[in-house]
């Protein structure tokens, strides 16, 4: 693919040098991105359409470089997504949840956390924190305890736990797709450390927060009068869901043997519950409900990945990607273990600073392009799992760090309890980066020793 | 006919700076429910209502519709914790701060299409050319000028 950098410099106008226009392409949208003043999406598609404009890549290219198993498994995910939620599934699992407990403030937040943990592995971290902190909030005022403990606690666990499988996390789904790791292979390298992660994270939470978090028996009390069974709003539709979801997880489970990709599935998925959901309806209804829905993908966020996807393909055109990966290996001294470590610990960091899509998209070709120094693409799965955890877990170390993160803050704010960027980074940094020390460790011992 | 024909004129208003218990009070002895409010300059910079009160007493996590329903939740008892808490908050905290405007010379027709158009609202506020507020309209004031209209004035309106 590095290769082809001569053939592009002779179609460049005025001269320019693909390489330089490329970079600067790359550059300046990421940079633009950072600052938040723009669309993501927007800037994306501009970015990848100077990419054609200046001659880097022709519309053929750009268009092969677009990875349709990560566009189709989030556009499927997202369906399934916008009509489960419908049921109220996740509020009467929030209320169980802190139920069981018996409305013990400290119980709750362990158990609100493991619930969003959970739900962000099997579903997506933003959705799932947008239905668990309204929830957390009311609990949070009926015990009359701090809300920003629970909170805290919520962002973490949802990003730990989207760390856990293929389709918890978007960086997960594009390394899934462009290593072709299955979901199986993310539960068998990734979930094992995520209950240590966990656990870890929750008592150094405790260590904070535990002492803070009083009420009385009769606010306990309280909780218990919740009625779980009324959340449920849709019974019918609750099943159908929960019928998908479960054909949707055992399909990933076994995508590998079946020999299919991750996007069939979940697209397939997407079209079932989308006909179960309305089944039996006049036709005008259910053209309605399939526009309600198909309005609520975030196609934002999908048109944000196919420009990205093209702009990542100019650059790795020029073969500056190539580059940049020898100079890394120099660094490391082509040591296996350095640089496996460098990946985790430079993923997690920029993570936490910028948003953790681009910088996979950039460093997947990037560590598909150090397979002959280590022995080809096999032998790089180590070095998947380290970028897939550092950006993952990185997502914790500030405020901005993921989505999720920023849709609980929203909540706070709006609650008259801001969560503020400097005191949430001080402890969360912090957090992330015991995360990545207990993963790096990990790493050591289950691949490296 | 003309907004300005249809409003009502005797205005009874809010300042922004007000505590939101004296302004309740004041709607309850006028059975009013919703004031204009006024900055120093006297322009008119919101409505309140007793729904934009009401709106701020519920939690923002439920009035945002963020939590479609609470029916599964026992009476928690923090509304009146919050109605306590907002009746001593200013009337800009609480106030919609972007009503409808309308210019005294615009049409009846266009006054009831901008009520009902896509952002709902039940009241417009009359403003002439300097913007200051020179009256309300309401739904119901354009009910009754329509039902006193005598037949052959129907093209005025």
């Amino acid at each position: 693919m590095h290769n082809s950098a001569h053939i592009i410099h002779s179609s460049m106008p005025f001269g320019l040098d693909a390489t330089w226009v490329a970079v600067s392409i790359l550059l300046i949208i990421y940079a633009v991105i950072m600052v938040e003043k723009f669309n993501r999406a927007v800037l994306s598609l501009l970015g990848a359409g100077l990419m054609i404009l200046c001659g880097v890549l022709n519309q053929q290219q750009a268009v092969a470089g677009i990875d349709f198993n990560t566009i189709g498994l989030l556009t499927g995910m997202m369906v399934i997504v916008a009509i489960s939620q419908k049921t109220g599934m996740f509020q009467y699992v929030a209320i169980k949840a802190a139920k069981v407990v018996k409305g013990e403030p400290w119980g709750i937040l362990v158990m609100l956390s493991l619930v969003t943990a959970v739900f962000s592995a099997l579903l997506d971290n933003v959705t799932t924190v947008l239905l668990i902190a309204p929830v957390t909030l009311l609990i949070t005022d009926a015990l009359a305890v701090r809300p920003y403990p629970y909170l805290f606690a919520l962002i973490l666990a949802s990003n730990i736990g989207g760390t856990s499988t293929l389709i918890g996390d978007p960086p997960n789904i594009m390394i899934g797709s462009a290593a072709h790791l299955s979901f199986y292979d993310f539960l068998t390298n990734l979930m094992p450390i995520i209950p240590v992660i966990f656990i870890v994270v929750i008592t150094v939470i405790w260590l904070m927060f535990g002492s803070d978090l009083k009420t009385t028996d009769e606010k306990k009390e309280l909780i218990m009068q919740f009625d779980e069974g009324a959340a449920i709003k849709d019974v019918p539709l609750l099943r159908k869901s929960l019928f998908v979801l479960f054909a949707v997880i055992s399909g990933f489970t076994a995508a590998h043997a079946l020999h299919l990709e991750p996007a069939t599935i979940a697209m397939f998925g997407a079209a079932l519950l989308l006909l179960l959901q309305t089944w039996g309806e006049p036709l005008h209804d259910k053209d309605h409900a399939y526009e309600a829905i198909m309005a609520e993908v975030e196609w934002t966020t999908i048109f944000f990945f196919v420009g990205l996807f093209i702009i990542v393909t100019g650059v790795e055109h020029t073969g500056v990607i190539g580059m940049l990966a020898e100079k890394t290996l120099t660094l490391t001294g082509g040591n296996f273990a350095a640089t496996t470590a460098a990946i985790l610990w430079v993923s997690a960091i920029a993570s936490a600073l910028i948003d953790n899509i681009p910088f996979v998209a950039t460093m997947i070709p990037l560590i598909q392009s150090m397979a002959p120094t280590f022995g080809g693409q096999e032998a790089l799965i180590p070095l998947w799992w380290a970028l897939a955890l550092g950006a993952c877990l990185g997502g914790n170390g500030s405020l901005i760090g993921a989505s999720a993160n920023l849709i609980v803050a929203g909540f706070a704010q709006r609650a008259g309890h801001p969560i503020v960027f400097l005191s949430f980074m001080k402890h969360a940094f912090a957090l992330m980066i015991l995360t990545i020390l207990i993963s790096h460790a990990y790493l050591y011992l289950r691949y490296l020793s | 006919m003309l907004a300005e024909s249809v409003m009502t004129k005797d205005l009874i208003a809010a300042h922004v700076g007000e505590p939101v218990g004296d302004v309740l009070q004041r709607m309850r002895k006028h059975k009013l429910r919703m004031l204009p409010v006024l900055n120093d300059k006297k322009i008119a910079v919101g409505v309140v209502s007793t729904f934009s009160i009401l709106e701020k007493i519920v939690p923002s996590y439920i009035a945002s519709g963020d939590l479609e329903q609470v029916s599964f939740a026992p009476d928690i008892g923090f509304l009146k914790t919050h109605y306590d808490q907002v009746i001593y908050k200013k009337i800009e905290e609480v106030m919609d701060d972007a009503p409808l405007l309308v210019k005294h010379d615009e049409s009846l027709l266009s006054t009831a299409a901008a009520l009902t158009s896509l952002d709902r609202h039940e009241y417009a506020l009359v403003i002439d050319d300097d913007e200051s507020l020179v009256g309300i309209i309401s739904s119901g004031d354009i009910l009754d000028y329509l039902r006193n209209m005598k037949v052959n004035d129907k093209n005025d309106a």
